[in-house]
């Protein structure tokens, strides 16, 4: 995986750069937008890393930006500065699904903090995202027959009970068994029902 | 054979054709009303031409008669007053609307005496010249304050223009008055409310201005804040060359420019905004808020007497601001007074040179006085001993004063009551002249 991005929006160009200079001091990579609409023009979302975002700009707001975001199903951790007085403001980005706010002038250390968190979440978040992305890549694998014959095993048949339900041979169901486990690179059966039950609730 | 009405045309000057159409324009009733009372005016001379010229024509002089009798019906129903004046103001005619506007009983209350016992004395002077217009053949309309025969006070206003005779001569002044009392009400109410709300608006923008402020200010102090953590971070963790501190550094010194910078904007906006500064007469700004109290006071049954210096120089104030402090110590003294149920309740302004630079005001009154052990509060904001007061009054109005440089303060009458004065610096142009007068005189 490429490595995480402290991406800043801010209409204030020495506050972004100051940003910019503090948050590489913690040896972090950093890129600043000027607008809103820079940012949604020239972000690629399979960059990790988290949003560091003015909740007060001319044109899209902070909030317009996060609104646009979830929208577009795109789930990077946002951090608001907030500036004085804007508490009501950072609340309801905070319902919004924002990770957190800190307040103008705010403690370095509190933002360093901060935002590592934020990347660490949104690792976690893309691990986990692949996991499920490649779980689902193969169950796309399985053919049908053999997607019926792990749907029986998941619920705990037997293959004797399988091949009597499904109208086949026993040896058959034997041969299906065998080759999802394979495609599906189970180890054991409850391997396979764990997977099975990670990709029903995805 | 004769036409009265073509000869009474004929006899209207052009003169009067020009103020009649000035004051028809004007888009009034009163100016339909002179006209037609010019006509019967001249009517009158012209019936007087032709009874020397053909006095035995009776059927005109019937005519004649029949046209009169129409005006002066028209006239003596019209629904606002309708007079005529002499030179010297005494009241020649009178219809009943103007009788009923100033509380006569009869004709003879009012006819064959001067106007001016209905005029309050301090719009006489305005009422003389105006008279003295049209007797120059102006026709004119002005605003005065009546006191009627029965001691009502009400605001009129006059459309006036002379009269002629047949030779040209104006020989009296015909008057439209109507009552603006009313009106004048209204316009006061609307005019305190406006003040009251530039107030609010003054300070509900000092609290936005602020919150804008406090915006501005923190961009720059929290660039700087990051880029010298930044250094800071970077020099404890070592192993950087010198020269890349130097950008941020600036970036430090610039931010700290701005930051300076927006403070100087709004210094000067608070400077502009705050006072309009203009030279101009404190009796003229003491009239002005006595007209709009006026009613405030009559309703809590109080006389203003004003006792105002002569020559005074002119103050550099805005004056909007100067008004807004005389009307909240005139209002407190009329709800000092009302409050204590005072007997006699008198307000009395005074204005005075003091020192060489500066003019003091004075609000008196015979009220119950301030108490001494809370005399100095009261200039607090939020002291209040009124029900329903915020205590805001004379916190704004020391305010006010003090951004103009002058001081305030309260005490005690001698002979009761309470007195607040304060001062205000003279126009700097005629300080320099009452410098120079003061050298030459040394
Ligand atoms: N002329 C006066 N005579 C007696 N007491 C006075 C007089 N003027 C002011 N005071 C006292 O000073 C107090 C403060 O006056 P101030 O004008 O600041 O507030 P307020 O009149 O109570 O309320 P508001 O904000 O509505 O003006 C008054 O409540 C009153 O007790
Ligand atoms: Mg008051």
């Amino acid at each position: 995986m490429s490595e995480p991005t402290v991406f800043i929006v801010d209409d204030d160009q020495a506050v972004a750069r100051s940003l910019r200079w503090l948050i590489e001091s913690v040896r972090l990579k950093v890129e600043t937008f000027p607008s809103a609409q820079a940012f949604l023009d020239g972000y690629d979302a399979t960059n990790s890393g988290c949003l560091v975002l003015d909740v007060r700009m001319p044109g899209m707001s902070g909030l317009d930006l996060q609104e646009r975001l979830a929208a577009q199903r795109i789930h990077v951790p946002i951090i608001f500065i907030t500036g004085h007085g804007d508490v009501q403001m950072a609340v309801r980005a905070i319902q919004a699904g924002a990770f957190d706010f800190v307040e103008k002038p705010f403690n370095d250390q509190d933002l360093l903090d901060r935002i590592q968190k934020a990347i660490a979440r949104d690792a976690d978040q893309r691990g986990k995202d692949a996991q499920r992305a490649q779980l689902r890549a193969l169950f796309v694998s399985l053919t049908p027959r053999e997607r019926e014959v792990l749907d029986l095993v998941v619920e705990g048949m037997s293959n004797k009970a399988i091949a009597n339900s499904l109208g086949l041979s026993a040896k058959t169901v034997e041969v299906h068994r065998a080759k999802v486990m394979d495609k599906m690179h189970a180890r054991s059966i409850s391997d396979l029902v764990k997977m099975a039950m990670q990709n029903h609730m995805a | 054979m004769h036409n009265g009405w073509s000869d009474a045309r004929e006899m209207i000057s052009g003169s009067d054709l020009m103020w009649l159409a000035f004051v028809v324009l004007g888009g009034t009733l009163a100016g339909t009303i002179i006209g037609l009372a010019v006509a019967m005016a001249r009517l009158r001379e012209a019936e007087q031409k032709l009874f020397d010229k053909e006095s035995n024509h009776e059927s005109v002089l019937d005519r004649l008669k029949e046209n009169e009798y129409r005006l002066r019906t028209i006239i003596e129903s019209e629904p606002e007053c309708v007079k005529l004046q002499a030179e010297d103001g005494t009241v020649l005619e009178i219809n009943p609307a103007g009788l009923r506007l100033v509380d006569a009983n009869q004709p003879a209350d009012i006819i064959g005496r001067k106007i001016y016992s209905i005029v309050a004395p301090e719009y006489v002077d305005i009422y003389r010249e105006n008279m003295r217009r049209v007797f120059l053949g102006e026709a004119v309309v002005y605003e005065f304050r009546a006191i009627t025969l029965k001691n009502r006070i009400a605001w009129m206003e006059t459309h006036a223009a002379p009269l002629r005779d047949a030779r040209g001569k104006i020989y009296a002044l015909l008057g439209i008055t109507r009552d603006m009392t009313e009106h004048k009400q209204a316009e006061e109410q609307a005019r305190r409310h406006q003040t009251e709300l530039a107030r609010v608006a003054r300070l509900s923008t000092m609290g936005e201005m602020a919150t804008g402020i406090a915006h501005e200010l923190n961009q720059p102090l929290s660039a700087i804040a990051n880029f010298a953590r930044g250094c800071i971070r970077r020099l404890r963790s070592g192993g950087l060359r010198s020269e890349e501190l130097l950008e941020p550094l600036e970036e430090v010194c610039y931010e700290a420019e701005r930051a300076g910078e927006i403070l100087r904007h709004v210094r000067d906006f608070v400077r502009k905004s705050e006072l309009q500064l203009k030279p101009v007469d404190v009796n003229q700004i003491v009239r002005a808020v006595v007209k709009f109290t006026e009613l405030e006071a009559r309703q809590h049954r109080t006389i203003v007497r004003l006792h105002l210096g002569n020559d005074l120089p002119k103050v550099l104030v805005d004056s909007i601001m100067i008004e807004q402090v005389i009307c909240n110590l005139v209002r407190n003294a009329v709800e000092a007074m009302a409050e204590a149920n005072s007997p006699q309740r008198e307000v009395t302004i005074r204005t005075r040179m003091f020192g060489i630079d500066e003019v003091e005001i004075e609000i008196g009154d015979s009220g119950p006085g301030i108490d001494g052990s809370v005399i100095d509060q009261v200039f607090d904001q939020f002291f209040t001993t009124k029900p329903e007061g915020v205590g805001m009054g004379l916190s704004i109005s020391r305010s006010i004063v003090e951004s103009h440089g002058g001081r305030v303060r309260a005490e005690s009458g001698s002979s009761g009551g309470t007195i607040l004065r304060f001062t205000l610096k003279i126009s700097g142009q005629q300080t320099s002249r009452h410098e120079r007068a003061d050298s030459l005189h040394s």
